[in-house]
């Protein structure tokens, strides 16, 4: 605490425009972690807001300091990035209401919480949506999983197609799909309620809810339901939960904290959701319908061996990298009646 | 009415027949979905026009994510998505925070990217730089008109209360 009325004192001296500074840092000093308010007569522009919480979050060892207090503070002044934030703005005093918003904003983000339910939104693709812990928050990866299934598509253009979407979490892999393909119908389903929910209130605003069905069932207990109420489908899409259980406990806080462990938990070898998806699909999927899965790194070689073994209604196609290069998509297809 | 593949290829066999192969016998590896977006420009104002602009090829590019040596995929949950795009052979540099989605601010980097290389390549005849050029010069004679009006409603408010000044004698 007395680290950061000494870092709060320099920093004062360092940018004058900040006015009543004694009494900011009596505020300061008060304050306890994760329930800071705002300074009552103070001004401050967007610039000293970002400078004054990345330097409160490195002190407190919240990761990506400079981001996080740039993409909160971004989004108090109505835009997405700093980048889109006109630069004379960002020289400009903060209203009351923005300064209040910052402060709120930022206090919780000293809690661990990861910036997208901070803000309550986040960006897949070309689409915003909304975000709310538990609701498994979606990784950059998953868009290149999209941008593969819409790259095979591209061929099947006007022709009405079904697609099943399994663990829809907020609805991004369903959402993106029916943005791009209009002629596209989807199914979604995941064993939360809270994120079918969310994918609803997703397709809402975005005005795709006519096209999307959601259901909240099991895709291991509920394996009847979902095949009568989908049966059949064209494609299925999935970023399942894949994670190992022994290596859930070194992941990072904002994960821990916040995101809902049944997302990520694929059991001991990661393949415990993975595998009844694949049954499902040897059953849902017309004839040459593909499956398009996010996994482990080291999931394809075992996943082509427990199909080929297995799976005989399953060819393993191929394993795509992601743009770190490492192993990162599976595709599957429904053999024919001559395979 | 023509699928927009064929009006797409129409496109850039114009524009090689402008440009010339910037590459001796290499073909567009860009993903196939962004290619047929690709040619519509966005100006930093992001307005939109339609313009020839230079086609890049994917092995001309270095690009760079901040992404960490982190496990990646559902074990990571960092916002970093920033792009910086380099083109090669001109080393026209790009860098594109726009957007909090990777996916968006690659394709984007891209549009910036062929901006930047028809001024560089097109000097003074580049389109762009002649939009821009007449964009200033509409906000200048603008201006201009609006000034003209002020100073007309100006000098008109004198004359009507001269003329009052007058009736009162």
């Amino acid at each position: 605490m007395f680290k950061t009325i000494w870092f709060l004192n320099r920093f004062m001296h360092r940018h004058s425009g900040v006015s009543k500074h004694k009494s900011v840092v009596r505020w300061w000093s008060s304050a306890a972690e994760g329930a800071v308010a705002p300074p009552a007569e103070c001004s401050i522009t967007a610039e000293q807001a970002i400078r004054l919480w990345t330097q409160h979050f490195t002190l407190h060892g919240i990761s990506e300091p400079l981001l996080s207090s740039q993409y909160i503070i971004s989004h108090v002044l109505g835009e997405k990035t700093l980048e889109c934030v006109q630069r004379k703005r960002l020289r400009d005093t903060l209203t009351d209401r923005e300064r209040e918003s910052v402060w709120a904003l930022c206090s919780k983000r000293l809690t661990r919480m990861p910036v997208q339910y901070v803000i309550e939104e986040w960006d897949f693709r070309d689409l915003t949506l909304k975000m709310k812990p538990p609701v498994f928050i979606p990784r950059p990866e998953t868009e290149e999983l999209v941008s593969l299934v819409l790259e095979d598509l591209r061929l099947m253009r006007g022709t009405d197609l079904r697609c099943l979407e399994v663990g829809c979490g907020s609805g991004a892999i369903s959402l993106s799909l029916l943005r791009n393909i209009p002629q596209l119908r989807v199914f979604a389903l995941d064993q939360s309620q809270t994120a079918v929910c969310l994918t609803m209130e997703n397709a809402n605003r975005l005005g795709l809810q006519d096209r999307l069905d959601v259901y909240h069932l099991d895709v291991i207990k509920d394996a009847d339901a979902i095949l009568s109420k989908c049966d059949p489908v064209d494609f299925l899409v999935s970023n399942p939960p894949y994670l190992h259980s022994q290596d859930m406990e070194t992941l990072q806080t904002e994960i821990l904290r916040f995101e809902d462990h049944s997302a990520l938990d694929g059991g001991l070898d990661g393949l415990s959701v993975i595998r009844p998806i694949l049954a499902l699909s040897s059953k849902l999927l017309t004839q040459g319908g593909r499956v398009y899965l996010e996994v482990a790194t080291c999931h394809p070689p075992v996943i082509q061996k427990l199909v080929e073994e297995m799976m005989p209604g399953l060819l393993y196609l191929e394993t795509r990298c992601d743009l770190t290069n490492r192993p990162r998509f599976c595709v599957l297809q429904k053999k024919g009646e001559d395979d | 009415m023509t699928s927009p593949l064929l009006v797409h290829q129409r496109v850039l066999a114009a524009c090689k027949l402008r440009w010339g192969s910037l590459n001796t016998g290499t073909s567009l590896t860009l993903p196939p979905h962004w290619r047929l977006t690709g040619w519509p420009c966005v100006l930093a104002a992001g307005k939109k026009y339609q313009i020839d602009l230079p086609e890049v090829h994917e092995e001309d590019l270095d690009e760079q994510f901040v992404r960490g040596s982190g496990p990646g995929g559902q074990a990571t949950n960092k916002t970093s998505n920033c792009v910086v795009l380099r083109h090669i052979p001109t080393g026209i540099v790009v860098k594109c925070h726009q957007t909090r989605s990777v996916d968006l601010n690659r394709k984007r980097a891209r549009e910036i990217l062929r901006e930047k290389l028809e001024i560089a390549y097109k000097g003074e005849e580049s389109e762009l730089v002649k939009m821009k050029k007449e964009s200033i010069q509409r906000k200048q004679d603008k201006r201009k008109k609006v000034n003209e009006n002020i100073e007309k409603k100006r000098q008109f408010k004198e004359m009507l209360s001269a003329d009052q000044e007058d009736d009162k004698c």
